[in-house]
């Protein structure tokens, strides 16, 4: 009964996030807003960690299998990936180096920043 | 035959097998290449050639595990609420931290698309890479991308990540744990997340913050975007 309420709590959550995304102007993927949802209820304290615990820990513990029937689907774009698998391995090599050194670099960036408004205060 | 192969028994069986035997290999080998997910995918893929059974029977089973992504998703709530504390302690740096990483990474991969001549479903397919599946492949649905790719780069991406990040703390000479567990955070997910915590504790954590909070940024930004495409 318990795990069958913790599935109650998450789907319910997800299915007002599927009336937010269709009420919503612009594309706004649902999995997002119930991901906001959900975070907004439990700092609110509406909903416990208790009440989702086992359910999310079974979700989010096996979140590589519940992806895998989507990923064989690329057996239907094998040609396009092959056509470009240069630009493909490139842009994947590239934008992952970019983006550890812009995020790396702004968190340091603003925690000196930081530092030295505190160091000035004080 | 084709009826009984058309029974969503047949696809969530197949692959609840494929998983489990990924799961082994990784295990077995140890090597990240032998990613559980990469060995699931290629099993099903040979399985389906083999036999000759179109994708769009498996599909009818698939469809069903397909249905968990998002509650999934919405499960992440659990592990941000669970560093909470600190996040607050650090909300400035971690906000800079995954805003940055995002511009950065959407920035250059629309300019690369354009560099390459990619047309408009290919470069909606990649933008959202750098991200979470469950969220990058929905961006990507959203913008007219195609999933399937947007599921290759994702796990290319994540594994990139979590066999570089040895070497890119060295290249960009950050020691500070807060920056570099953002930074793999925000670059590869959770597989890069997986290599973080064996770095360390603070590392760990802050990349799992990274996964949450540039799926959502990453969302928001691909809403600008998307009138580029």
């Amino acid at each position: 009964m318990k795990i069958l309420l913790q599935i109650g709590v998450v789907f319910g959550v997800y299915w007002v996030s599927q009336c937010i995304e269709a009420v919503l102007p612009f594309p706004f993927p649902a999995s997002v807003i119930s991901l906001m949802v959900l975070l907004v209820l439990l700092i609110a304290g509406v909903v416990k960690v208790d009440h989702v615990r086992e359910k999310s820990d079974f979700l989010l513990g096996n979140l590589g299998f519940f992806f895998v029937p989507v990923s064989v689907g690329i057996i239907n774009y094998a040609g396009i990936i092959w056509e470009n698998a240069a630009a493909f391995l490139t842009i994947c090599v590239v934008s992952t180096v970019l983006t550890y050194g812009a995020t790396a670099g702004a968190v340091r960036l603003t925690r000196r920043l930081l530092e030295k408004r505190g160091g000035g205060a004080s | 035959m084709s009826a009984l192969l058309e029974s969503p028994f047949f696809g969530v069986t197949l692959t609840v097998i494929a998983y489990w035997a990924g799961v082994k290999i990784q295990r077995r080998t140890g090597l990240v290449i032998c990613n559980y997910m990469l060995v699931a995918v290629a099993l099903l893929v040979a399985v389906l050639l083999v036999f000759d059974i179109p994708y769009e029977a498996y599909y009818v089973g698939g469809s069903f595990i397909n249905m968990f992504l998002g509650p999934a998703t919405a499960c992440m709530a659990v592990s941000i609420y669970a560093k909470l504390e600190l996040l607050k302690k650090n909300w400035l740096p971690v906000l800079a931290g995954c805003t940055a990483g995002v511009l950065t990474s959407m920035g250059s991969i629309l300019l690369m698309c354009r560099l390459f001549g990619l047309d408009a479903a290919m470069t909606a397919s990649l933008l959202p890479k750098s991200v979470t599946t469950p969220i990058a492949t929905a961006i990507s649905q959203d913008h007219g991308g195609m999933v399937a790719i947007t599921v290759a780069a994702v796990m290319v991406t994540g594994i990139l990540g979590n066999l570089a990040a040895p070497f890119l703390i060295r290249l960009f000479r950050i020691r500070d744990p807060l920056a570099v567990g953002l930074g793999i955070g925000a670059c590869s997910h959770a597989v890069g997340t997986a290599k973080a915590m064996e770095i360390g504790e603070t590392e760990g954590a802050m990349s799992g913050l990274a996964i949450g909070l540039c799926g959502i940024i990453t969302t928001v930004c691909a809403l600008g975007m998307g009138g580029l495409l």
